[in-house]
This record gives structure tokens, sequence and C-alpha cells, in this order.
């Protein structure tokens, strides 16, 4: 399991004099920033946290209560969904196609209604981060319950035993160290989600202070929120891969490897599938929950929204615009978030003595809620696009670093063994065996990455940008233009899909060249 | 161990055909009878079909074409009784389970009691004493087989399929296994099928050799080994061995011959 | 409401036909009634007024039971409104009239802020003073709002194209970075911000310069107002009191505030100024005369106008002042 290397002394040692040096830099930063109303410094939190640690420990308990449920909830949902996949194979690629389009739906659409359906309390909060997670865990899921030989399967049927027995006996403690890989990224992603989840009308919480800290230009009290937020995530991070440790000490044979492509008449027909289950999901939610049309639109309203009514030209053509603007930030975030992921992975294996502090920080600044870093990073950059490709590809690169540094391990030791005995440097192992080993854990963080860039760029646009889809969501929901709300969700959940789609085919042509294996 | 005993099954091929999807044809159209009781070896090159023909008749394959009868019943209805046991090439052991629970989960995958005894006799018989708490991966080569050649014995399998068992097992405790483990199926009444590209081992273990070609197997000799039991390492050395063995390598050369196009060099 | 549900239309007529049909029940023996305030933020003083009323029990002596709905920034109030989850709804004229255009049955029952609180607020040594101060300045707003600017130009011929929009977060704290040299917020909360950190901005309030647009107003459903008249009127009638007790004192409905949501991170000093701010935007010469709420017909002209330069195309009857007619009659 990737997570923070278990220093040995000299290492410790480093590692304090390195978060001395960070925590002092910041201070530093804080310091000559004083003017601009954006960083606080570490000892302005420290003072924050303790003039304030009644308000700020309700506010722990009720997010960190919400997201638990959402973790749990959400994971156990990725369990059901993969046992479906499991049990009745031909379902999977429909199973992960309609789960990929659920995990896209934008929170701007979708909070709102969960607010309808649940009223008020915890409910929206709790399922937003049950959304948050069921994704990340159900694909290395899928792929560490197929990770185990073929004679494996045997032994078991062998004996006279079916699928069930294998699922038990086999499928379910080889995919432990997939599930708890899975588990790691969907931690701090349950903790924003039930932050995000606040924003859709709660009593209280961390999100609800962080946006009161926002707007009261509370910046010690924004930095304290993102600090506990950041130190909670970094410590259920932390806390799986202890107990992945424990579980499963040995690493698992390979990360993610990708399900098999489809043949192309196949990918169609399952594609075809997809959509069609989509839509019955769509029509079903609105007749479950009985939701008002005004509000919730059916496929037929964002049809004829986009084709036969009056405006539809209209409606097309802002939409064309908002997708244009949100496209500029997600592809140069996304491949650059690729990049820098895959990049560290590789330059933390030529250099292995600074990955813990590496991890720390990659953990920490994945889990530093966006809408606080929004404005620094806006500071830093300029409100063009640097500052939301950089939110976007700060998104997109841990999950790609995680995976990446799995694969990377992934070389087997008779390779190196064999690179041993040619003496070949550490950059000859690298370009020659470790990369093409890591290629399949890298495309498979690629696809995953997908949701989650397409997700930061939209919420970049929403709160703080202005701009793009994520923007025009948030404002026509303000105006009650549903149809064009649900139009653009439509357009931003097929955006994902289409990228997604785009990846595993690239994905699909570099494997058969590099790693046939997997393809099989 | 099982509530019931019944004797030993024949194993009857029917003009048993094997070709895979891609059109690889492994296994001609074949008849076979195999003694109930007997130990028999399928000795033929690399890649020649042999494994296949143990895995169909383990059910875990089925035939192209043909049939197979197990004791008068179709392979499914032993794999259902849990009344084999196969020993496969790779030792496909658990990695997170001891050599004792790889052992017990084959008693409780074949809905047997759970018997430690008999687990620790069997870990002594294959030479693991003292490793029965050991993970796989801190086991060599040569010990995982011989766990996963307990593991199959221990569910006292009428009809036990062993899959070139013993190729990473080290030369001194091969030819104890070789001593011990045919008195244990004999004892117990176990009609055996071994899968080998050791001519020696073959005789050393079966009452029979058959012989097959390079793929698509076909049977080339049928060879009785009348050597009396129980066989000792010291026994390779007479006459009577040499003749059955250069009798098999004969046969092998034979089916090589025959093979076209011209396998690769091993 | 205090149990939330998935509330339909269909049901919810259906209850409230039942509640009609046993109108001569003795008041004693009748169930408490209970109904849904969405408010359009999160807590704070800005929804005082509710607090007092919750508070000194001028809902439940009329034997109606009020939630207080949180808001937040991913919470439009017209959803829960339009499905019955709330029976009123804290909206603006503007946005109202969107949701009826896009076939939202609303109807405004009264205005909480008589003034929009829209301001343009900037430090005083870069003043905008005036709306042909703009001109060359970099304004931060979000997009979204371009039409309330270009309505705010066109009432006061100020060229739009001379203004740089800069699209930024709802904060001060580009203004104050000096990435922009004004901000367009409102009155009550960005500017409040400022003041609590010692800089006191300038601000020109939008309502002053021509644009007229009812904020923080009541807004309900015409299925409501068919259905629910008793409870519609109880809970303006406790809202009216509780905006004229909260006038009385603002300093302690600011203290009100923090004591019924020890959660909502604020502070005593800011939600007093805030507190202190709202009051001229809540309270005119009209309402002096009519009462909380009010609105003449003169200012729903000038609403229309307003409405007009934001592409909202509304008629007078957007507003009905039955409601408020029943709760000052009585």
């Amino acid at each position: 399991m990737t997570t923070l290397a278990l220093p040995a002394p000299g290492p410790r040692l480093r590692g304090l004099v390195l978060t001395l040096l960070a925590l002092a830099g910041w201070e530093l930063a804080a310091r000559a920033l004083t003017g601009a109303f954006v960083l606080a410094a570490p000892s302005q939190v420290l003072g924050w946290l303790a003039a304030n640690p009644g308000l700020m420990a309700r506010a722990l308990r009720e997010t960190l209560t919400n997201a638990a449920a959402g973790f749990v909830l959400g994971n156990l949902a990725a369990l059901a969904l993969a046992a479906l996949a499991l049990l009745w194979p031909r379902a999977q690629a429909l199973v992960t196609g309609v789960a990929l389009v659920v995990f896209c739906l934008p929170l701007v659409a979708t909070g709102p209604i969960l607010r309808v359906i649940f009223g008020p309390g915890a409910g929206p909060q709790i399922v937003l981060a049950a959304l948050a997670v069921y994704y990340t865990t159900l694909i290395p899921l899928l792929v560490g319950l197929r990770a185990a030989p073929a004679s494996w399967f045997d032994l078991v049927h062998s004996y006279g035993r079916g699928r069930w027995s294998a699922l038990v006996h086999v499928r379910a403690r080889a995919a432990l160290p997939y599930l708890v890989a899975g588990l790691q990224i969907a931690a701090p992603a349950a903790f924003l989600g039930a932050i995000v989840g606040e924003f859709t009308g709660a009593e209280r919480g961390m999100g609800v202070l962080t946006i009161r800290a926002l707007r009261g230009l509370d910046v010690p009290m924004t930095w304290a929120l993102a600090t506990v937020a950041t130190a909670v995530a970094m410590l259920a991070y932390v806390a799986l891969g202890a107990l992945a440790r424990r579980l499963a000490p040995d690493a698992p044979p390979l990360l993610l490897s990708p399900p098999p492509a489809p043949a192309r008449r196949q990918g169609l027909r399952a594609a075809a599938l997809v959509c069609a289950a989509t839509l019955a999901l769509w029509w079903g939610a609105i007749a479950a929950f009985d939701l008002n049309p005004f509000f919730a639109k059916s496929p037929t309203d964002v049809a004829a929204a986009l084709l036969t009514d009056a405006d539809a030209g209209a409606t097309r053509a802002k939409l064309g615009v908002a997708l244009a603007e949100t496209a500029a930030f997600l592809l140069p975030g996304y491949l650059a978030g690729l990049a820098a992921g895959a990049g560290l992975a590789m330059a933390l294996v030529l250099a292995p003595q600074v990955a813990g502090p590496v991890m720390s920080a990659a953990i920490a600044l994945r889990s530093v809620p966006i809408v606080t870093t929004a404005p620094l990073i806006v500071l830093a950059l300029g409100r063009g696009a640097a500052g939301t490709v950089t939110l976007v590809a700060v998104m997109v690169f841990f999950p790609t670093l995680v995976a990446c540094l799995h694969g990377l391990r992934q070389t087997p030791g008779q390779v190196m063994d064999v690179m041993d005995s040619f003496a070949a440097t550490r950059l000859t192992r690298l370009l020659r065996v470790r990369i093409p080993a890591m290629l399949p854990a890298f495309f498979a963080a690629a696809r995953m990455a997908v949701p989650a860039a397409v997700l930061a760029v939209t919420v970049v646009e929403w709160l703080a940008t202005g701009r793009g889809l994520g923007s025009l969501m948030a404002l026509s929901a303000s105006l009650s233009d549903y149809d064009l709300l649900w139009s653009a969700v439509v357009l931003t959940t097929t955006l994902s899909a289409l990228c997604h789609a785009a990846v595993a085919r690239i994905e699909a042509r570099v494997l058969r060249r590099y790693a046939p294996e997997q393809l099989t | 161990m099982a509530a019931e005993r019944t004797d030993p099954p024949a194993v009857i091929c029917r003009a048993v055909a094997k070709t895979f999807a891609g059109g690889t044809e492994a296994v001609r159209p074949l008849d076979l009878r195999l003694e109930p009781g007997q130990t028999t070896a399928l000795v033929g090159p690399s890649g020649c079909g042999k494994s296949t023909l143990l895995r169909m008749i383990a059910g875990l394959e089925p035939p192209t074409s043909g049939s197979i009868e197990i004791g008068g019943a179709p392979p499914a209805e032993t794999l259902r009784r849990a009344d084999l046991s196969v020993a496969f090439q790779d030792p496909s052991l658990l990695p997170w389970r001891s050599v004792r629970g790889n052992i017990a989960l084959a008693l409780s995958l074949a809905r047997r009691p759970a018997d430690a005894r008999a687990i620790d006799e069997l870990i002594a018989l294959v030479g693991l004493e003292g490793f029965g708490d050991t993970r796989p991966a801190q086991l060599s080569g040569g010990m995982r087989q011989r766990a996963a050649i307990a593991r199959a014995l221990v569910t006292e399998p009428r009809l036990l399929l062993l899959d070139e068992p013993f190729g990473a097992v080290d030369e001194l405790t091969r030819q104890q296994l070789a001593q011990d483990l045919p008195r244990l199926w004999e004892a117990r009444g176990t009609t055996t099928v071994l899968v080998t590209h050791s001519v020696t081992e073959a005789v050393m273990l079966s009452d029979r050799i058959l012989v097959l070609s390079p793929r698509p197997a076909a049977i080339v000799a049928d060879i009785a080994i009348d050597l009396p039991r129980p066989r000792a390492p010291g026994d390779a050395r007479t006459d009577a061995f040499a003749a059955l063995t250069d009798a098999v390598h004969e046969a092998l050369s034979q089916g090589m011959a025959r093979a076209e196009p011209p396998l690769a060099a091993q | 409401m205090t149990r939330p549900a998935p509330f339909s239309r269909r049901r919810f007529l259906g209850t409230a036909t039942a509640g009609l049909a046993l109108p001569a029940l003795p008041r004693l023996a009748r169930a408490q009634s209970s109904a849904a305030l969405q408010l359009s933020w999160q807590h704070s003083v800005q929804f005082a007024g509710s607090y007092i009323a919750q508070d000194r029990g001028f809902w439940s002596e009329q034997d109606l039971e009020v939630t207080l709905l949180p808001g937040g920034p991913n919470a439009p109030v017209e959803p829960p409104v339009v499905s019955g989850t709330a029976l009123i709804g804290i909206s603006a004229a503007d946005y109202t009239a969107a949701a009826v255009e896009q076939g939202a049955p609303f109807r405004i029952l009264g205005v909480a802020m008589q003034k929009n609180p829209f301001v343009i607020a900037s430090l005083p040594d870069n003043p905008v003073a005036q709306p042909a101060d703009l001109m060359g300045k970099r304004i931060g707003m979000a997009l979204a709002n371009t039409p309330v600017l270009q309505a705010l130009c066109t009432l006061n011929d100020v060229d739009i194209d001379r203004i740089e929009v800069v699209p930024t977060q709802y904060s001060a704290q580009p203004l104050l970075a000096g990435e922009v040299d004004c901000l367009l917020c409102w009155e009550t909360d960005l500017p409040v911000a400022m003041a609590m950190q010692g800089i006191a901005a300038q601000t020109m309030l939008m309502a002053d310069h021509g644009y007229a647009l009812h904020s923080q107003t009541y807004i309900a459903t015409l299925d409501s107002l068919a259905n629910r008249r008793a409870e519609l009127v109880a809970l303006l009638r406790g809202e009216l009191r509780g905006w004229e007790a909260y006038r009385q004192d603002t300093a302690a409905a600011a203290a009100l505030t923090l004591q019924m949501y020890p959660d909502a991170g604020l502070d005593l000093p800011t939600q007093e100024l805030q507190a202190e701010r709202q009051v001229p935007l809540m309270f005119s010469e009209s309402t002096d005369e009519h009462g909380f709420g009010w609105w003449s017909d003169a200012a729903v002209e000038d609403n229309i106008a307003t409405l007009a330069l934001l592409g909202r195309t509304v008629t007078p009857d957007l507003w009905d002042r039955s409601i408020l007619e029943e709760v000052h009659g009585s």
C-alpha cells in the first residue's frame, strides 16, 4: 500500500526538519501577504482554534459524522454494485457505465433536489459524501475481485464449488488490498462531499463555517477550517493505510488493471444500454420521489429545450459558449495533473528518500478544500486560466500519483534482477522496465480522474471564476431556468462519459503494445 | 473424513477431443480407460495437451466432443460429490493462509469436517513439519508444491489428478515422496492420474504409462509397469526398470518423429 | 412540518383540503398546524425577525409551529416552495419573476427589504460615489450579475463598455488585494466584513440610483394562497411582529441570533453592525404608515420597470396583498 513509508530514525528527523521548514515558510508567506486577505499564518490558525475550540469541535463532529455515514453507505453501495457485476458478469459494463454517469452528476444540480427529497437535516450531506466515494471504490474493487490467478478458481471448482465459494474464499480476500486502496482515496473525498453537502442549507458543520468565514473576510477562521479539514483527511488516509498493512501485509499483485476493452460493436451496445438505463433511472427517480416538474426536468423536457422549443437555438448557443470555456480549463488542467502525478511518481522512484515528506505534502494538497485554496491560487496565478487549470490539476494529480506509485512497484523482482546483472542505472530501469509496468495503473487513474477533473472545474467555475458550465448551472438554478440547468447537466455528464471513453480507447491502444496481458 | 467410502472409480474417455476457441487443436479424439485403483502416468513433451486432458477428466474443462465417465457418471457428478482432488502445476496456495490453513480450506471446500490430526499427519508426510503455520511466501517452490500435494490428499479423494506436482521438489524429497505417496493411495484405494514429463518418475510411481504425441495429443504407446511394489529409489538401477524407461523414451521419440510440424527445442 | 418528508403536491393538496373540511372544530382541540419557512441564506441576523417570532412564541400562540430552513450557496429557495416542503420562501423580486416565467405559480405576499441591498462598494481613496464614477473602473462581481450592472448603467446613462468586469468569487478580498476597484455586493455583508477589519468602505446603494427591486420577499404558491390561507396569515403575522420587535432593539436581535444558532460561526459585533445596517433597507415611511412588509402600487410600478431592464416581463398581480391585508386588518 502506498502510504507514508514508516520512516527510520534518520528520515524521521529529516521529516521533522522538513515539517518545521514548511511551517516556517507558511508563516513567512502569510505575513508577507497580510494585506491580501488570502492566507493566515500557522500562529493565527492556532490562535483561532484556541479561541473557538467548542465551535470547531461541534462543526467537526457534525461534518465528520455525516462524512463517516456517507463513507460507509457509499462504500457499501460500491460493494453491492461490485457483487452484482461479479455474479452477473454481463451486467458489468452496465453497472460501471451507470455508476460513472451518476458519479458525474454535478453537485449544483443534485444538491437542491436532495434537499427537497430529504428536507432539513443531514440527508443531502450524507448522500453527497456517499456519491463522492462509491465510484473510486467500485473501480479498484472490480479489478481486485478478479485479481487472482485462474488456478485459484480451478482449485475451488475442483471441489465442486461454484462462484459463491470462489467469492468467499478467493475473491473477497484477494480484493482486500484493492478495496483498501479505494477506501484510502475515498476518505478525503467523503469529507469534502459532506462539506459541499452543507451548501444545500445546513444548520451547522465545517461547510457552513467555511462560507461564513469566507464572506466575513475572516482569514484565520478560513484557514483554521481548512487546516482541520486537511488534517482529518490526512489522518483518515494514513489510518486506512495502517489498517491495510495490518490486514494485507503483502502488496497486491497489481493495483489497477483495466477491464478488458470491449470490441467496438460491444462497446456501442454497452453505451446504448447505459443510455437506456440512465434514462429509465432518470424518469424513475422523478416518479419515485414525486419530484415537481418545475425543477425536476425529464429527458423529454431536456430534449424539447435543446431541440424543439422556440429558444432551443439560444439554449444550445449558451451551452456551447459555456462548454468551450470549460473545455479550455479542463483539458490543460487534466493533462497537467496527469503529467504531474506520473512525473512525481517517477521522481520518487529515482529519489526514494524524499517519498515520505512528498507524499505527506501531496495528501495535504489534495485534502485542502478547494473553496479555501481557490482565492490563494487565484492571487498567485491571476484570474485567467492558470488558476483554474492549476486547481483542476491538483484534483487529478493525487489519484494519479497514488496509482502510478502502485504501478511502479509492480515491476517483477526477476526482471529487476536481470537489470541488476546488466548494472543498469536507475534511469534505465525506469525507462525500460518500470514505466511500461506502470502504464496499466496510470491509465486506470487517468480514467478515474476524468470525473474528478470535471467536478473540479465545475466547482471552481461555480464558486470562483463565474465562467463555463459550472457557473451556467449555478446561474440557471438561481434563475429557476431548470430546462437550461438540466440541459447543462446532460452536457456535463456526456462530456465526462465521452472523455472517459476516449481515455479508455487510448488506453487500449497503448496497452496492446506495452502490456497486452492486461487486455485479456 | 468422508462419511462413506466407495471403491475407486474407473475413468473412461470416449472419443474425447478438445479444440480451443482460437482453433488450436489440443487433444485429438481419444479413447481411454483408466482402471480403478490404478496409477496411470501421462507422459509427453511439454505443451502436448496432457494437462488439457487432465483438466477435462477433472471436469474443469468441457471436451469439444466425446464424453468422459468417472465411475459410471459424468465428471460433474464427481465434482459435485467432491470426490476428486487436483494438484496443479502451480501450487495455487492462497497467500493469506498458512500451510495448515490452505490444507484446511480443501476440507472446507469439500464439505468435510475439519480434522487437525489428519492435516498434521499429511504435513509430516510431505516433510513440512514445523511449517504448518508458515505463509506460502516464506516457503521455497518445492515446499509449496509439497503443501499443495498434502492439500490434494487431505480430502481422501477417490480420484487424484496430479499435474507435474514435483517440478520444483528437490531430488531427495522427490524420491521420498515417490515411495510414500503410492503407499498412501494404495491403502486408501485411489485412482490416480499423474501428468509428468519425467520418465523415471512415471515408471517409479505408476502402474501404467500412456505416452502422448506432441500437440494435438494422441496416444502413441500404452505401457504396463508391472514392477513390484513397494518400490525404492534403488529399483531405478534394475534392468527391468531400465527396460521400461527405454521403452517409454522410444515411444516418445516415435511420437516426436510423427509430429508435424516439428516442435521447437524445449 | 416538523418531520421532513418528500412532500408531493398531490399529498399536500389532500391534507390541505382535509384541514379545510374541519373549520368548525373548537380552537383548543385543533391540532397545532405546522409550516416551514425557507430562508435564503445560512442563519444570521439577516433573518433575526423570524428568530424573535420563534423565540417569543408569536407563532406558537397562533397554534402554528414554524420550522426555519436555512439556505446556503447551493440552496435555491424556489424548489422547496414549489414542492411544498416550505410554505413560504424568502426570495427577491427578480428571482421570483424568473421562476414565474418558468412556470412557477408564485405570488409575492410581503416585502421585507423595501430597498434593494445591492451596493457598489469601493475604498475611500478610490471611491465610487456616483454611477458615473464606475467608468474606467474594474468591478469585481459574479458574471451572473451582469444584467444588474447593465440595468444600473441604463438607469444612469453610464456606458457599460467603459467598465471592466472582473469575474470574482463573492468576497471583499479582491478589492482589498487591489485586484479590482469596486465590488457589486450587498450593503449588509461584504461592507460589514470590511468594517470589522477596520476598513470603512464607501458604498453606493443602487436603490438610491433608480434600481428599484424588492428583496427578501415572502413568496408562496397559488395553491397555498387558495388552501392554506390561515397558516400564511399566521406565519406572516408572526414575521411582522418579530421584525417590529427587531427594529426596537437590533442589538438584542443580534444577541438572540447568536444564542439560537451558536453553531453558525457568527460573532456579536459583526451581527450587531449588520443588524443596524439592514434597518434602513427594511423600514420606510410606507412601512411606518402601513406596517412591515407593505408596498405601494407605485413601488410595484418601479419594480416592473427595473425588472424590464433585467429582461423580465411581469404584471402587477405578481404581488398579492390579500394576506398582508388580513394580517394588518385583524
